[in-house]
């Protein structure tokens, strides 16, 4: 949607990722204070808004998170759902808040504790009402149909898709953010155990805990709260799924594809513009389709992109430099939120011993959510940020 | 313990608008629905009509056979359903895409394959029981 007025970023948050035994809600309250301290924001009554996105933890999760930090009762908090992408539309509600003058300054959280609220050893699945979840679909399995496909009509093989992993493992290095960080090689990809052939456990998301936070404001607040170096928030779009039980192809993405162009042209930026995008990477098929539905190359030369070296340091665009989900794990609402704020520390070069060089000007995140029938994903949300 | 015993008969899937097993012992198959009014055809039926809001409906038997799109073996499931098991993506010949459970052995289903409608067990109740649904298998020769 297009901004009725310029949005900025004046700080962010995030926890390490991993299991936790800390709540939701006290992981929230990390991110948050994070965010807002470094947005040199000292007491609770500055903040005028919040939107507080979580997939699984239950009701009222915002004012659970809130309340100890004395902001309930100050201000309007908002929870949002929409499962994987629930943060990243956390940001874009706050976003919009501050566009349309309800806010100068508004408060967007993601968090989530899936591993305490699950039992181990079973694969994520949509809603039981859904008539695929009943079928057996899990998310691992959905994603394995895909890769099936793209290497029937590609001639891609495992290997190749255990780049992904070793990729933006070797990323996540030295981010202190990220659970599964370092070397791997392809062969330990390869072998580890298989979870929906060909997707091996290396090559999913682990199934993590974690939050982050981002605080946006307008133009003045930025002056009136000191923000050395304020990151504009040049677009942000969320799409619903296009549903329909006709085939389609999986290797393309429709609700990615119309969520993208849309950003292009709200934003006037494009593809080749982009230095960095945190994405969807939630199994390895994914970042290598996505490099084809964002237009990073065309449509069959994801696995060239990837090989000459294109999505990693010293290429077009450094995808997954924080490590995406591959490296974080995926905390169903928080990872949107995170992408984020981890975007951010990049562009203001923050991020010792994993920066990119150069320091990245323009990043663009891409969260889904959800896996319902007759849909790629039930939601999609996007953002394009530029330092200023 | 006596002679009591657990009633595990299977139970057939939830829905009646999705699958018809004739009583006359003919082959199963899918149902699709015809809007009276726009003429979208859909599997599994929405009501109403999702282009048009149309209400009324013609029941139109779905091809038997079609073409696996793309399938996968899942080996860490859900929690409570048994693994490994396979399901994949059939396209039909009348344009619809059923998400489906395969029946046969891991391993032996790819992409493009042609298979037909069954009838099987896609996962238990919690007391033992089968719960029963379309399925698709094979094309026997």
């Amino acid at each position: 949607m297009l901004l009725q007025r310029d949005v900025y970023i004046a700080g962010v948050g995030e926890t390490k990722f991993g299991k936790h035994k800390l709540e939701f809600d006290a992981l929230g309250r990390i991110a948050a204070l994070e965010a807002l301290r470094s947005s040199n924001i000292n007491r609770p009554d500055v903040i005028q808004s919040a939107y507080v996105g979580n997939g699984t933890n239950g009701l009222v999760t915002g004012q659970t998170v809130l309340k100890d930090l004395g902001m309930c009762g100050r201000m309007p908090i908002i929870n949002v759902e929409s499962a994987c992408s629930s943060g990243g539309m956390a940001v874009h509600l706050a976003a919009r808040d501050v566009a349309s003058h309800c806010s100068e300054v508004s408060l967007a959280i993601g968090c989530e504790n899936h591993s305490l609220h699950m039992q181990s050893g079973t694969a994520f699945s949509p809603a039981m009402t859904d008539i695929e979840t009943v079928h057996g679909a899990v998310m691992t399995g959905k994603y394995a149909l895909r890769a099936q496909r793209y290497m029937y009509e590609t001639g891609a093989t495992i290997e190749d898709l255990a780049l992904i992993t070793v990729k933006n493992r070797r990323h996540a290095t030295n981010n202190p953010h990220a659970w599964f960080r370092g070397e791997i090689s392809v062969e330990e990809v390869v072998k580890s155990r298989m979870v929906a052939s060909p997707l091996t456990l290396q090559q999913c998301c682990g199934i993590a805990d974690g939050a982050g936070a981002v605080v946006v404001c307008s133009e003045d607040m930025i002056t009136k709260l000191g923000i050395e170096k304020p990151i504009k928030i040049a677009g942000t779009v969320v799409h619903s799924g296009p549903y329909h039980n006709r085939p389609r192809d999986i290797t393309g993405d429709d609700i990615i594809e119309a969520c993208s162009h849309q950003l292009y042209e709200e934003t006037g930026i494009g593809p080749e513009d982009i230095d960095i995008i945190e994405l969807h990477d939630a199994f390895t098929i994914s970042e290598l389709l996505y490099y084809e539905c964002l237009g990073l190359c065309g449509k069959g030369e994801g696995l060239k992109f990837l090989r000459d070296g294109n999505s990693t340091h010293g290429g077009k665009c450094v995808v997954s430099p924080r490590g995406g989900m591959l490296s974080y794990g995926h905390p169903i609402g928080a990872s949107g939120a995170a992408q984020i704020a981890a975007c951010v520390k990049q562009m203001r070069n923050e991020c010792k011993g994993y920066q990119v060089d150069p320091v990245p000007r323009i990043a663009m995140t891409l969260v889904t959510g959800g896996g319902l029938s007759g849909t790629e994903h039930a939601a999609c949300t996007m953002h394009m940020l530029m330092s200023k | 313990m006596g002679d009591r015993t657990v009633d595990a008969k299977p139970v057939t899937f939830y829905h009646p608008d999705l699958l018809e097993i004739p009583a006359d012992g003919s082959p199963p198959y899918l149902k699709g629905y015809r809007c009276r009014a726009c003429g979208r055809l859909d599997f599994p039926k929405l009501s109403p009509c999702p282009s048009c809001w149309g209400d009324e409906f013609e029941l139109l038997p779905l091809s038997r056979r079609g073409k696996l799109y793309s399938v996968t073996d899942v080996f860490i499931g859900p929690a409570g359903m048994k693994t490994p098991y396979t399901f994949g993506y059939v396209d039909l010949p009348e344009d619809i895409r059923i998400f489906c459970q395969l029946e046969g052995p891991i391993g032996s289903f790819h992409c493009d394959q042609d298979v037909e409608l069954t009838v099987g067990t896609i996962r238990e109740n919690s007391d033992g029981s089968s719960i029963r649904s379309y399925k698709f298998k094979k094309i026997e020769s």
